[in-house]
């Protein structure tokens, strides 16, 4: 079964692996994550971001169905991937930084409902 | 002589408006003594008025928060009783001082649809506003006066929708007074709209002073963040001002020519930056920041003694975010518990939403460069090596607060 709507089914193996719900799930991702990676997902992503989100809009952010949550989720992890591209040289760290493992998202995470 | 004066004004023209700040370097054994930091606990953080939740968190009656403070040894109620009056207890139940309530947590948020608090132990319960209600076989126990033995108050009081405790017997000002200037310069933006808190937190092998000397000053703004916000590099620390111990300042970033936003950051953010309700909203701002209403305003950079900081942007500078908080909880000389919330207002979008996490993400990126250094700063400056520091002027907010720490501690 896709997890995508049709029209992405081109992201369909990204978001196989990011489309994950929580924020703590989608950072341990991001921190996983080698530098094609962060290419892939970008150079998928990026020219169909306007698409995506407005295919998402169609819901209110606190009651997107069952089916199209995957997408938003992959938007949510678009959202914290893309620094890594814009800034961070694909590098799956923050450079000269704070151990990110020991920062807790104590807001309990953002979630996609 | 005066040549040397004039040179010492031109160098630091903010710090030279308080002459009994001096110029001098400050002391480094405050920050790294252990029999210091005992009497800190007394002096300081038994003494001062304490942010510890917002007036959101605690929105109808019988919601509460639970809040551990290690420094005081003691762990606070903040609640709402049924008629809507916040009240703050010791969390320590009055029969044989079991926490009424668990705090494995740093903080929490907890509601009583009963409007009523029970200790697990022997089921003592109390009313939210601290009265002892009932008593499991009251009958057997002897000249028992229950009106007192109603939970350990607090003395607690709200600005602007902070919620601040105090846990002085008697505190020695009110809230407002204690606040002095910051009470009006920040007041009368809609702090409550801004329902979206996205909190991180971590325990620092340093200092608590250490840790909030590093956010208060924007001179390592170009070198620390050079990683995340490139577009920082000029940025502009003014209008800089002492209110007894608290002090603020303006962030502001002329823009940079040449240099655009990235793809991803010209899109989320532009998003935020053209919605109506995530919007630039300067005209929300108090009328002493950003008073010549510049355009390029980032936010307003206070420290509020002892352990609080509000940086006010109104959506201007992050976008979408309309203020983020720091608070610098000590738990021992070389630790602290640091916390950082980014407020924005609710997202009445999905991508607004997802905007939000791009702001959030890259903010919480930026925390990760600037706790970086504070451990290495702590061990460093527990060798002993160094026994004073050296300010430039736009670190005049560290060295009034460390004027001030001296001052509360009599030393
Ligand atoms: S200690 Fe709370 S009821 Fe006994
Ligand atoms: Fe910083």
């Amino acid at each position: 079964m896709a997890l995508l709507p049709e029209q992405f089914s081109q992201l369909e193996s990204l978001a196989e692996t990011w489309a994950l719900p929580t924020e703590l799930q989608r950072s341990e991702r991001r921190w996983a994550a080698g530098p094609d990676d962060f290419r892939r997902f970008y150079d998928a992503m990026l020219p169909v971001l306007d698409q995506v989100l407005d295919y998402l809009d169609r819901y209110e952010p606190d009651n997107v169905p069952e089916p199209a949550l995957p997408l938003y989720r992959l938007a949510l992890a678009f959202a914290e991937a893309a620094p890594h591209n814009e800034l961070y040289d694909c590098s799956n760290t923050v450079p000269n930084s704070f151990d990110a493992h020991r920062f807790v998202a104590a807001h309990g995470e953002i979630r996609d409902r | 002589m005066a040549a040397a004066a004039d040179q010492i004004k031109q160098a630091m023209p903010f710090t030279t408006r308080y002459p009994e700040l001096g110029t001098g370097p400050l002391d480094v054994r405050p920050l790294i003594d252990p029999e210091l930091f005992e009497l800190e606990r007394e002096r300081i953080f038994k003494q001062s008025w304490l942010y510890v939740a917002r007036a959101e968190e605690l929105a109808e009656p019988g919601d509460y928060k639970l809040r551990r403070l290690d420094v005081a040894n003691t762990s606070v109620i903040i609640v709402r009783d049924r008629n809507g009056e916040v009240h703050a207890f010791h969390n320590i139940c009055t029969h044989r001082g079991n926490k009424l309530i668990p705090d494995q947590e740093a903080q929490s948020l907890g509601h009583t649809a009963t409007h009523t608090l029970t200790c697990r132990f022997h089921a003592w319960t109390f009313n939210t506003d601290g009265a002892l209600r009932g008593i499991a076989r009251q009958e057997s126990f002897a000249d028992l006066d229950k009106s007192c033995l109603g939970l350990k108050r607090i003395h607690c009081a709200e600005w602007e929708g902070f919620i601040f405790i105090n846990l002085a017997e008697q505190p020695r000002q009110s809230l407002v007074e204690y606040l002095d200037g910051m009470a009006d310069h920040f007041a009368g933006y809609p702090y409550h709209e801004a329902t979206v808190r996205l909190r991180y937190s971590t325990v620092l092998n340093c200092n608590w002073k250490v840790a909030l000397y590093a956010f208060s000053e924007a001179y390592h703004v170009p070198t620390i963040h050079k990683g995340t916000f490139p577009s920082l590099a000029r940025l502009e620390h003014t209008e800089i001002k002492c209110f007894g111990p608290h002090s603020t300042s303006g962030i502001y970033v002329p823009p940079v020519p040449g240099l655009e936003p990235t793809p991803v950051t010209a899109n989320l953010g532009g998003r935020l930056r053209t919605s109506d309700r995530h919007r630039p909203h300067l005209e929300l701002l108090p009328e002493n920041i950003n008073p010549d209403n510049r355009q390029d305003f980032q936010f307003e950079f206070p420290v509020f003694f002892p352990n609080f900081l509000l940086h006010l942007g109104a959506g201007n500078g992050y976008p979408g975010m309309a203020y983020f908080t720091h608070q610098f909880w000590p738990v021992a000389v070389d630790k602290t518990l640091w916390e950082g919330t980014n407020h924005f207002r609710p997202p009445e979008t999905v991508s607004e939403r997802v905007a939000i996490a791009h702001t959030n993400a890259l903010h919480r990126n930026a925390w990760l460069e600037d706790t970086s250094t504070m451990e290495d700063t702590y061990q460093a400056l527990a060798s002993g090596v160094l026994e004073e520091m050296v300010l430039m002027d736009e670190e005049l907010m560290i060295r009034n607060t460390h004027k001030h720490w001296h001052d509360y501690m009599g030393i």
